[in-house]
């Protein structure tokens, strides 16, 4: 038996999402059987299931070797309240 | 749109094809919890889920009214169930269970395809929907046998439980009560019985070839008697009901 994760993407702009994981010895009854577990309320219109072989994994520390960097946060609040007093000074002269 | 009232062989026949969905759809429901791996035992629930309600639309073409349903079920007495002997006996292992399901849903697409120029539209809608849905039952009880045939045990048990199962399912396509009726009117276009060879063509080219014995059967009036595991299969199934029968659900 192999360990396939499953993705289901509802119709429209939705993204696939990931739905669960599914115990199969086969690719087909991987996708026979992660229909009925995972989408036989209608769930999605489309799915990927794929063995977790073959998902390339980063090692530990790989993305967040520091959480801490609030130097990428800009949310713009400080461009935005110059600009609105720019916008307020032009119209008061 | 005003529904034509059915005559009553229409309905006897009709009623063949929804008891046979309806017991099928039980018994795969009752291996929820009990198959041997979670993935399975949720797969073949659902499939029983779709069996069911296959049955309760044509339960409900049968009644002309999808509320009188329940008490039709629940309050039907033995010998006015018209399945077959196939879908009331009870098997007990996997092996049984999956065989049945495989040799069950080959010839279940055989018999809603009679109805894709039904003269009655309803039917038409109806099997259109169910053969939708039964492309991927055929497809998950044939990758699961494949499977299972390349392993030596594996082999030996289903061959055994189908060598048990072939003679219930050629009953299963013996002439139906109200067939002639059907076929003249136009409701179905041909007997169920002819389809039989597609049928068994489909066994052997995945079994190999079995001893033609099997594939004759001495009862045909098999659909008024009922199975000894019927009165169990009916008990299961009325068994919340008769906590309070006069429950609203």
């Amino acid at each position: 038996m192999r360990i396939y994760e499953v993705f289901l993407k509802a119709d429209g702009k939705e993204e696939f999402r990931h739905a669960g994981s599914i115990e199969a010895p086969t690719d087909e009854l991987a996708l026979v059987l992660a229909r009925e577990n995972y989408a036989r309320r209608a769930e999605g219109t489309h799915m990927w299931v794929v063995d977790r072989e073959n998902i390339c994994v980063s090692e530990d520390g790989f993305i967040d070797a520091n959480l801490n960097k609030p130097h990428r946060h800009n949310d713009g609040e400080r461009v935005a309240k110059w600009r609105k007093s720019q916008r307020n000074k032009k119209s008061d002269d | 749109m005003i529904k034509s009232v059915l005559p009553s062989e229409i309905k006897e026949y009709l009623l063949a094809f929804a008891d046979d969905e309806h017991l099928m759809g039980q018994q795969h429901t009752e291996w929820i919890g009990i198959a041997p791996f979670l993935e399975e035992d949720m797969a073949f629930a659902s499939i029983g889920q779709d069996e069911l309600g296959h049955a309760s639309m044509l339960y409900a073409l049968i009644l002309e009214d999808s509320s009188e349903i329940d008490a039709f079920i629940f309050n039907r007495k033995p010998e006015e169930w018209r399945s077959c002997q196939l879908v009331e006996s009870n098997h007990r292992n996997w092996e049984e269970a999956l065989i049945r399901h495989w040799c069950y849903d080959m010839a279940e697409d055989l018999r809603w395809e009679l109805f894709r120029e039904s003269s009655l539209p309803e039917l038409v809608l109806i099997s259109e929907r169910a053969l939708k849905e039964e492309k991927y039952h055929r497809q998950h009880a044939d990758a699961l046998v494949e499977n299972l045939l390349t392993v030596p045990a594996s082999q030996s048990r289903l061959t055994k439980a189908l060598e048990e199962i072939v003679p219930e399912v050629v009953e299963l396509f013996s002439s139906i009560p109200g067939e002639t009726e059907a076929i003249s009117s136009g409701l179905v276009s041909g007997k169920y019985c002819d389809v039989f060879s597609t049928w068994r063509s489909r066994v052997e080219n995945r079994f190999g070839t079995l001893d033609s014995k099997l594939f004759t059967t001495s009862d045909h009036q098999s659909r008024t008697k009922r199975h000894s595991d019927f009165g169990p299969l009916y008990g299961r199934i009325r068994e919340v009901f008769l906590l309070d029968p006069k429950a609203v659900w």
